[in-house]
């Protein structure tokens, strides 16, 4: 009886907790996904539930391992890139097969698509489309002289234009080109033909027609939530709702509004939202501001850097003081600092993640790994640096070895020590950045999804405010300097 | 008592021996100048008696005491120390540098003022010198207020590293004024590290000669002069004065 008692009180106190544990929706660093990943999380969020929001993780397998690990509870996913990337499978199967498989070897589900089908496509003018008669890829077979403009990767590509040529029987011969050039010199007919993927707002900008796959060369990537199956079954059930609720071209127009109106992805997703009826139409309406976007991002990753660098310092300095006192060990902890700072930054963030996760934790340990070595190193040179004759003094004249410390050798270092964590601030504030590939957010997030989309003005819009930032972290630091050293020791120490 | 006593000191580098089996009480508030060529030991003799360096074999009494190798800071504390060049803080003010043993001896605000006042008055230093750094004074200003530094606490014991080794004739002659000044007024035991045989007789009572670790001769200038005990005294002492000729001939 007791023991009955003791369970049943368990799994209430179990069930209890998995209400109040927030769900987690990750996305990769792409607009579509975001807008996707953006949907789902205000659709749970109007029916109560609280949302824990990891966005622009790195790409395919980091959301993958993510899901998997638990780190999150669902993302959007492709099932292209499911059968291909994910399950690697050799022949193409339906959306069914895949979900069957899945239900069968793992603990996740890929739910009904979202309803559109996101594939490369060959793409022209709407009004040269309907002069000459085109609406399929088998019609391109008629017009050798029709010129084509396609991206490198697409030219290169093993399933690219030489085997889409091969099987439609095209003769046309295609010219490289940058790919967001392209559009350019499609709208200017200098080309006629483009590759595209199918959901790119950039058709509808510069009215643009898809030509259809009519023989079925491409793979299918459509779109859908991509689920744990642990997550609370009246989650998944609002989930269900958004199956088939976004075709192609709906996509096309929701990208547009992000990529080329500038609306950030909770606005979109807020109206999507509303038009759908899926939330309520009088509740509070999200229109933030780019502006405010802008300061909310540079504010983290100002946090990221500001608490990994003091982190550092309260590591590295003591260390620093530490090695000077121990001549044995600094040279392997010198080196072993200077190896940390040799691993390149995606990597080490990718070697954070099956450690701490992702999100804010990994990037603060990855940050504060890289931020090490120049401070340790300042430290330590600063020390070992001053005047031989000054020591001697110091000891001979009968200063303990902490009253030495406190009032001659670090006095004395503090211009390298400060210049040290000076060169640290900046590198942080660059290698920040890179942190919004796990999910970490801050002024990278701008540049995740511009390279993402090969947008340079959001890559700019993250790369300036962060070039910014470093120009006043060195200000800030020259005006300390001035502030705490003696005037001609800083000219002792430019000579 | 003898302020400072060696007993049997033998020290080497590496099994190279720089002083071997030195005995010797340095008289108390004298001067004694040590003297020889480079290599001789008479740094490390220096160093020996506030415990920079460690002996091989030996022993070293300081105020009549054992040094006691754990407690050195109270040792040094209670030894003046001064050496070539300056061996001033750059970060300290003039003040800062000669008060910080009695700040950090918690030696009471007035008082510190008053030390202060006086040493800088002793060695002629304008008071407003105070608020200066090091490097805005001139080679024989920073040697006085490195002086200063070393009187401080008042100790009974000054060790004296070549102290006026880098600075020219003119300002060399003036500190030395300064110097036999202090000793008039606060007589004290002084060790003087010299590779200048004029200054040692100008300054110090009593000379002591070494030579490869070993002492050649102990004695007053006169003595020195006079009787050698040694060719190497003699022939020491004639290759400094001759270039003490040539010098007062230029």
């Amino acid at each position: 009886m007791i023991g009955k008692l003791t369970i049943c009180a368990a799994i209430f106190a179990l069930s209890a907790a998995g209400i109040s544990q927030p769900i987690k929706i990750g996305c990769k660093h792409f607009n579509e996904n975001y807008i996707l990943a953006e949907i789902m999380a205000q659709l749970l969020e109007a029916r109560g539930y609280q949302v824990e929001r990891n966005f622009g993780l790195g790409g395919t397998l980091i959301c993958y391992q993510a899901l998997v690990n638990g780190e999150i509870d669902i993302y959007p996913e492709y099932s292209g890139t499911l059968e291909q990337a994910i399950l690697k499978l050799d022949e193409k199967r339906s959306l069914a097969d895949l979900q069957a498989l899945l239900q069968n070897t793992t603990d996740l589900a890929l739910f009904d698509s979202f309803g559109f089908n996101n594939t490369y496509a060959l793409t022209t003018r709407a009004e040269f489309a309907r002069a000459n008669n085109l609406s399929t890829i088998s019609d391109l077979r008629n017009q050798p002289d029709l010129r084509f403009g396609l991206s490198y990767e697409y030219l290169e590509r093993g399933d690219g234009w030489g085997a889409l040529a091969q099987f439609y029987g095209l003769p046309q011969r295609p010219l490289g080109m940058e790919h967001s050039l392209s559009y350019q010199a499609l709208d200017e007919a200098k080309i006629d033909v483009m590759d595209v993927y199918s959901t790119d707002a950039e058709i509808l900008k510069y009215n643009l027609v898809l030509l259809e796959d009519d023989r079925h060369f491409f793979p299918v990537y459509l779109a859908a939530p991509f689920v744990r199956n642990d997550l609370d079954a009246a989650a998944k059930a609002i989930l269900q709702q958004l199956a088939g609720s976004i075709d192609e071209t709906e996509m096309q127009q929701l990208n547009a509004e992000v990529a080329i109106d500038g609306k950030t992805f909770a606005a979109v997703a807020d109206a999507f939202l509303r038009t759908r009826g899926l939330k309520p139409e009088d509740g509070p309406r999200i229109s933030e501001s780019q502006w405010a976007l802008l300061g909310h991002r540079t504010l983290v990753h100002l946090k990221l850097t500001s608490v990994a660098l003091l982190a550092a310092m309260a590591l590295a300095i003591p260390l620093g003081v530490m090695v000077y006192q121990l001549p044995k060990i600094s040279r392997p902890v010198i080196y072993f600092a200077g190896l940390l700072q040799t691993i390149p930054s995606l990597a080490l963030l990718a070697f954070m993640i099956p450690l701490f996760g992702i999100g804010t934790r990994p990037a603060l340990v990855a940050l504060f790994l890289y931020a090490l070595l120049p401070i340790l190193r300042n430290t330590f040179i600063a020390l070992y640096a001053i005047d031989p004759v000054l020591k001697k003094v110091s000891v001979g004249m009968g200063l303990t070895a902490w009253q030495r410390l406190r009032h001659i050798e670090m006095p004395l270092g503090v211009p390298t020590i400060l210049a040290g964590i000076r060169t640290s601030a900046v590198i942080l504030i660059g290698t920040a950045t890179i942190a919004a590939f796990i999910g970490a957010g801050g002024l990278g997030e701008y540049i995740v999804t511009g390279l993402a989309l090969n947008d340079m003005e959001l890559i700019m819009r993250g790369a300036i405010p962060a070039a910014i930032l470093a120009i006043v972290a060195e200000l800030l630091f020259e005006l300390i300097e001035r502030l705490v050293v003696p005037k001609h020791l800083l000219q002792q120490q430019a000579q | 008592m003898e302020t400072i006593a060696l007993k049997n000191i033998s020290k080497s580098y590496q099994g190279k021996p720089a002083l071997h089996q030195i005995t010797f009480s340095f008289p108390s508030n004298t001067t004694t100048a040590v003297i020889g060529p480079s290599g001789s030991g008479k740094s490390t003799l220096l160093q020996l008696i506030n415990g920079l360096l460690r002996p091989d074999a030996g022993d070293i009494h300081v105020y009549g005491q054992l040094i006691d190798y754990n407690g050195l800071p109270n040792l040094r504390r209670r030894i003046g120390y001064a050496v070539q060049g300056t061996g001033l803080f750059p970060h300290l003010t003039v003040a800062k540098n000669i008060t910080l043993l009695a700040h950090l001896q918690k030696w009471e605000h007035e008082k510190i003022k008053r030390r202060l006042q006086d040493l800088m008055e002793l060695v002629d230093l304008p008071q407003d010198y105070a608020k200066k750094y090091p490097h805005q004074l001139s080679g024989g200003e920073q040697q006085r207020v490195g002086l200063c530094r070393a009187m401080m606490l008042n100790p009974g014991i000054f060790l004296l590293d070549e102290p006026f080794g880098s600075l020219d004739p003119l300002t060399r002659n003036e500190i030395h004024r300064e110097f036999l000044k202090l000793q008039e007024v606060e007589a004290r035991t002084i060790v003087l590290v010299t590779h200048d045989l004029r200054e040692a007789i100008k300054l110090a009572r009593q000379i002591m000669i070494l030579n490869q670790g070993k002492i050649e001769q102990v004695g007053t200038q006169k003595e020195i002069l006079k009787n050698p005990a040694s060719e190497f005294v003699r022939q020491f002492v004639q290759l400094q004065l001759e270039d003490d000729i040539s010098y007062a001939g230029t």
